[in-house]
């Protein structure tokens, strides 16, 4: 008696019972396929990325990011930098004097670099180990000059959280989801 | 010098308001012509992970879980597992950060049903799926050594604690429950709260919210003495293998011939799966009460359902706060009565609530739409809320027809823990003689289940 | 035969000791990393080095003091050693984790192997009676997924209670919501129609901005300390330069000062003041306001009302919309005006809509433009931006040329905007100096007036620039330097600040008469009927008939200087003095009845 028979009739309706919901399942995923194969996207994955005509500098992205520093950062779109002297993304609001001195920059992290060009003109480059996405220059840059400057999330880094953490809270909803073949906004002309 | 403007003006310009300032800037310096033979550098671009990357994803995602079904079912193998959830740690886990994974692929799925600007990535729909449709075959496989939360779990467990049967099963309905919560939400492009409230993402990157990395923590602290209680009392996607599991074609059977109900298995397993053989009395006294409650619960379900779906409905207000557009439409509204205090230096908020201020109709549109959808989305949520408790305790009052010890085949990880509890599996890998197996079986004091019912 | 993981062995046995001592090692250094990151994050987050207030502070006493070398040297090294944390910081993190990885990894792996030597075979004991363990058992778990259900549907109806939203619910209440926010009439009251905007006073220098009313105040002679021909007078506590506006049967006015800016509202009849609203909490505000000169102060610029609202602003940019009855309806910021004066152009009416001329800076720096707000809303219906430098004019609207035309004056010109959409329609560059007088329309003409130096009259049917085709006269004598000229349309008045009352033809800008006044003058004068009213800075009044030869009628002291222009209706002339703000009029019993025009 220490192998008791098995109830049959029971356990083959339980059998019965579970083989139809597999069948039920399998049929069930089948069509799931089915319906879900006209909204997939075989090519395609989602990145995230920040819409510049739509930021508005609040200084979410240096904080919110699950990654520290963000993985947000300032970007420089030569092509429309208008290589000013008195840049108003390199220099604070009534700046000392226009040279590289601490009390200039606006940058907190000294992330950008000034070099002389010709006269008038001066480059400045993002060092982008240092730049933290705090969007001090962007918002002097964006607002009293060109706009070359611009936040983007830079996708060596970011590890692109199914919800971003930064859109969750960003002032100017300006993160959206964008195709992974096309992950950047680039500015060629200002808007 | 080319000077933007005097710069006594600086304090003014920085004063104004971004929208009077205008917020989309011209080209107010046009971009210079150079005399010397500047080259100007380019923008770079680093590119995202490729897309050929996300299908090698897939397809070590198939093979782990092919492998997994083999080393729990053929080769029986506890120690293969144990090194399948090392490198699906260290994969899955470490390496790719735990995104995309399958516990949080139903949100993807959700949204791509139901928001039109969003298709499902292939990757996230098979992440999504085949698991699911390994668990019809072979139960938690998944579970078992290639999801990277469960394999960390699993392998920092150094002494479990029993966790009793019975508040294991009534907290069972809550896992069901977060599943139906996050699929509202997401489905609604509410939020992705299954992603929000993940214990162990932030610790496979070793970096995020404090709030992340402490709920991390206490997650796996109690995972060294509790087995896999992420898993167990709050997986949505586990409740989902659960219901695959009940119904696979093969599941994990401790003994590899017939069980000599010696117990030696019983406390084998830390995760409270291994359920006694039992056979209750057939007897009109004992059946009929049961038969009766059973009858109404059956009949409580649409109840519970309707009740559910009701609640549900109402709770969109509560919901749409999740919503970021929501959010700031509400605080928006609400600054309209009681301005904010002045600030000369403006914050996040304030930004935020600028631009509330100048999109407004559309922002109280959209927040309205949002809501909308919730209210519509609540039904569904409150009813499965309502079904899953009723189908919770349907379960509970059916009578179980077990002869052998073996593994509830829903709350099975197939992690292979038991099989070398069993001494008929020992005889059958070679660790011991029959004889010896014999030995072992008559140390342990063997009931006889059949015989004692009253 | 032995149960496979009992320490038997004596090597087992000497694992043990080490065994134990690596758990409870790594135990301890997983811990302190854990402390060590809690502590440093906490530290970091309460003293961020990219947050210094330190540095802030050295970087605003720099700006007063710009040439201090060693300041320069501090915010440097400061700077330095801020950057220096942070990437120490930075640092520190990125270490605490591989500790933390190390050692809870270790900590793991010996716990583990030490736990294996202490494992337990199984001992299984005869269970009783499994049916009825089975029974309590599924009874106990019903009991708590019943419970869980419960908590859970608890929980549920809590949220669903105590979620409160300002954002409405029903399907309806959207709509009315977006209405309101879109400015759009569904409840809104409409305008009244123009007939009651001519038989008010609802603006600086009336309804038409040629500060003429057809019906003149009695008694001819008042005083003020005595109270003779008075209605009534109260004290004003509040400073401002602004003149008195009336609508219906309430006076409006603004004040304020560095503290704080408000707007007040008086009975015309009895004089009590029904509401004060203080203009806090402006978004974008300044905290600390700006330094404006007393001469001008926070409140020079007249409000204005459509009939449903009443609109104020004050030199530290903050603009105001309450309804008649004081309720704030909203206010903006619209950035510190960069005027060296201090904002002093008052604000126009149009349509609903209220009319900022935010002329300031220099021409070159492109920071002037015209905006007109929604007044419900207070959305910005249009801007257009003006290459002009600051200016103290205010706009006035009129339709003329079968056009509603903004005029404004600023800088060298005499600038027309449309007012649908503030396009630019034409100008005159003929203008020179710091331009205070207000243009005024009389006669068909818009007559404005370039400082200490010429009057002139514009046909305003022009596009582009027309100086030199729709200027149609100009005079050169007794041009005022602050006031603005005011017309009956038929004549055109204008009083210098030192008191020369000129009178002209307004078609031919022939000069009929002048008259000394013999008193300095602030304030622009006003036409009542047949009487232009000269009201003195220092409290001098002086009447003279409004006709085309000189007849002077009454030369009195009020008692108190004069700095506004005052506002009619119905008879009653509200003048507000420096200190106080008082009626002219008869009694209702005495008074002639109805006088609308």
């Amino acid at each position: 008696m220490s192998h008791p028979a098995p109830n049959p009739s029971s356990v083959s309706r339980r059998q019965f019972l579970r083989e139809g919901m597999r069948l039920a399942a399998m049929t069930g995923a089948g069509a799931f396929v089915g319906l879900s194969s006209g909204r997939t996207g075989a090519r395609e994955h989602y990145v995230w990325q920040i819409d510049p005509t739509k930021c508005v500098y609040c200084g979410n992205c240096a904080t919110a990011c699950v990654l520290k520093p963000s993985a947000v950062k300032c970007v420089q779109a030569y092509e429309i930098c208008g290589y000013c002297d008195l840049c108003t993304g390199y220099f604070v609001p009534e700046p000392n004097a226009l040279n590289t001195g601490a009390e200039n920059q606006v940058c907190p992290t000294a992330a950008i670099e000034r070099k002389f060009i010709e006269d008038p003109y001066y480059e400045y480059n993002i060092i982008e180990s240092r730049c933290i996405g705090c969007a001090k220059c962007v918002e002097g840059c964006t607002r009293f000059g060109n706009g070359s400057f611009y936040l983007q999330v830079r996708h060596d880094r970011c590890v692109n959280c199914n919800e971003c953490s930064i859109a969750r809270v960003c002032a100017g909803d300006a993160f959206r989801r964008v195709p992974a073949s096309n992950p950047y906004f680039l500015k060629t002309s200002a808007h | 010098m080319r000077a933007l403007f005097p710069r006594s003006l600086f304090p003014a310009l920085m004063g104004l308001l971004a929208a009077l300032a205008g917020a989309a800037s011209e080209m107010r310096f046009p971009p210079p012509e150079f005399e010397t033979d500047y080259t100007m550098p380019g923008i770079t671009t680093p590119p995202p992970r490729s897309l050929a990357m996300e299908y090698v994803d897939t397809a070590l995602l198939v093979t782990a879980l092919g492998l997994a079904a083999w080393l729990v079912h053929r080769r029986r193998s506890r120690r293969g597992l144990v090194a399948l959830s090392v490198f699906s740690l260290v994969y899955f886990g470490f390496i790719r950060t735990g995104c995309i994974c399958p516990i949080g692929a139903p949100q993807n799925v959700a949204l791509g049903m139901f928001d039109p600007g969003y298709t499902i990535p292939l990757t996230a729909l098979a992440f999504f799926l085949v698991p699911l449709v390994f668990s019809l075959f072979w139960g938690r496989t998944f579970c078992a050594a290639v999801c990277p939360h469960g394999a960390l779990q699993d392998l920092v467990l150094i002494k479990p604690v029993k966790v009793p049967l019975w508040i294991e099963q009534g907290l069972g309905i809550v896992p069901f429950i977060f599943l139906g919560l996050g699929i509202w939400l997401a489905a609604t492009g509410t939020a992705f709260i299954i992603c929000r409230y993940d214990a162990f993402i932030p610790l496979f990157r070793m970096n995020g919210s404090v709030f992340g990395l402490a709920l991390g923590g206490i997650f796996l602290a109690a995972a060294l003495f509790i087995g896999r209680p992420f898993c167990r009392f709050l997986c949505p996607y586990g409740a989902l293998l659960r219901l695959g599991s009940i119904v696979s074609r093969k599941a994990v059977r401790i003994t590899p011939d017939y069980c000599t109900q010696c117990r030696l298995c019983e406390h084998s397993c830390p995760f409270g799966a291994i359920r006694e053989p039992v056979k209750l009395p057939v007897t009109p006294n004992a059946l009929a009460p049961e038969r009766r409650r059973l009858t109404w619960l059956i009949l409580a379900l649409p109840v519970l359902i309707a009740g559910g779906a009701w609640l549900g409905s109402k709770l969109s207000v509560a919901a749409a706060k999740m919503h970021p557009t929501v959010a700031l439409a509400e605080q928006f509204l609400a600054g309209d009565k009681a301005p904010a205090p002045a600030t000369a230096l403006p914050t996040p908020e304030t930004r935020a609530l600028g631009r509330a201020a100048e999109t407004a109709p559309e922002l109280i549109a959209a927040a309205s739409e949002v809501r909308r959808r919730l209210g519509i989305g609540g039904w569904w949520f409150g009813g499965w809320v309502g079904l899953v408790i009723g189908a919770r305790l349907i379960s509970l009052s059916l009578r179980p027809n077990r002869t052998d010890f073996e593994p509830d085949r829903g709350a099975c990880y197939a992690c292979g823990r038991c099989y070398l509890a069993c001494p008929n599996e020992r005889v059958r890998v070679g660790l011991i003689t029959p004889a010896e197996a014999a030995a072992l079986q008559a140390h342990a004091p063997v009931p006889r289940p059949d015989v004692k019912t009253s | 035969m032995t149960a496979p993981s009992l320490p038997s062995s004596r090597a087992d046995a000497d694992l043990l000791r080490p065994l134990r001592a690596t758990v409870w090692i790594t135990a301890c250094l997983a811990a302190l990393a854990v402390l060590l990151l809690v502590v440093t994050h906490h530290r970091a987050h309460a003293h961020d080095p990219l947050k210094s207030p330190e540095l802030a502070a050295l970087k605003q006493r720099l700006l007063d003091e710009p040439r201090n070398e060693e300041l320069k040297q501090q915010i440097r090294d400061l700077d330095l050693a801020l950057r220096r944390s942070h990437s120490r910081l930075l640092n520190f993190y990125a270490f605490g984790r591989w500790l933390l990885l190390g050692s809870s990894v270790s900590f793991v792996l010996s716990a583990k192997a030490w736990g294996k030597l202490h494992a337990r075979p199984p001992a299984p004991r005869l269970s009783p009676d499994a049916a009825e363990r089975f029974t309590r058992l599924v009874r106990l778990a019903r009991l708590t997924a019943s419970t869980t259900a419960l908590c859970t549907l608890i929980a549920l109806t809590a949220i669903v209670v105590a979620a409160t939203s300002p954002l409405p619910s029903a399907a309806t209440d959207p709509e009315k919501l977006l209405a309101r926010l879109r400015g759009e009439a569904l409840e809104v009251p409409p305008l009244p129609p123009l007939a009651e905007f001519a038989a008010n006073w609802p603006r600086f220098l009336g309804p038409a901005g040629n500060a003429f009313t057809p019906v003149a105040p009695e008694p001819l002679t008042f005083d003020a300390a005595s109270g003779d021909g008075l209605l009534w007078k109260v004290s004003l506590s509040s400073p401002g330069f602004n003149s008195p506006i009336i609508w219906g049967n309430r006076v409006f006015l603004s004040g304020g000062d560095a503290a704080r800016r408000s707007v007040a509202a008086f009975d015309l009849a009895t004089g009590q003041r029904v509401w004060e609203q203080a203009v806090t909490g402006v978004p974008g505000s300044p905290a600390k306001a700006p330094e404006i000169p007393e001469s001008t102060g926070f409140a020079a610029s007249t409000m204005a009302t459509d009939g449903l609202r009443v609109y104020a602003i004050f030199a530290n940019g903050d603009l105001a919309a309450f309804t008649l009855d004081g309720r704030p309806v909203w206010s903006k910021h619209l950035g510190v005006p960069q005027n060296q004066y201090g904002h002093a152009n008052s604000l126009a009416v149009w349509e609903g809509r209220v009319i900022v001329q935010l002329d300031q800076g220099d021409a070159d720096a492109g920071l002037s433009k015209l905006i007109a707000f929604d007044g419900a809303s207070g959305r910005v219906a249009w801007q257009v931006p003006r290459k002009v430098p600051e200016s103290w004019a205010s706009p006035i609207v009129v339709e003329a040329a079968g056009r509603a035309q903004i005029i404004t004056l600023a800088g060298e010109f005499v600038i027309a905007h449309s007012a649908g959409d503030g396009a630019e329609l034409w100008r005159v560059q003929e203008l020179h100096g710091e331009i205070a007088p207000s243009p005024i329309f009389a006669g068909g003409f818009v007559l404005a007036v370039s400082p200490n130096d010429k009057l002139m009259a514009i046909r305003p049917d022009g596009l582009g620039e027309v100086t030199k085709t729709h200027v149609v006269w100009h005079a050169d004598d007794g041009i005022p330097d602050v006031t603005s000229p005011v017309s009956n349309g038929e004549l055109v008045f204008l009083v210098t600040s030192y008191g020369l009352l000129s009178c002209f033809d307004v078609s031919s800008g022939k000069k009929l008469w002048e008259h000394e006044c013999d008193t300095d003058v602030h304030a622009t004068p006003a036409v009542a009927g047949k009487r232009v009213y000269v009201l003195g800075g220092k409290g001098k009044v002086v009447v003279v008939e409004a006709a085309r030869e000189l007849k002077e009628l009454a030369t009195f002291d009020l008692g108190e200087a004069i700095f506004a222009s005052p506002a009619f209706r119905d008879g009653r002339m509200v003048i507000r003095t420096a200190k106080s703000l008082l009626c002219v009029g008869t009694p209702p019993a005495t008074a002639s009845g109805g006088t609308s025009p």
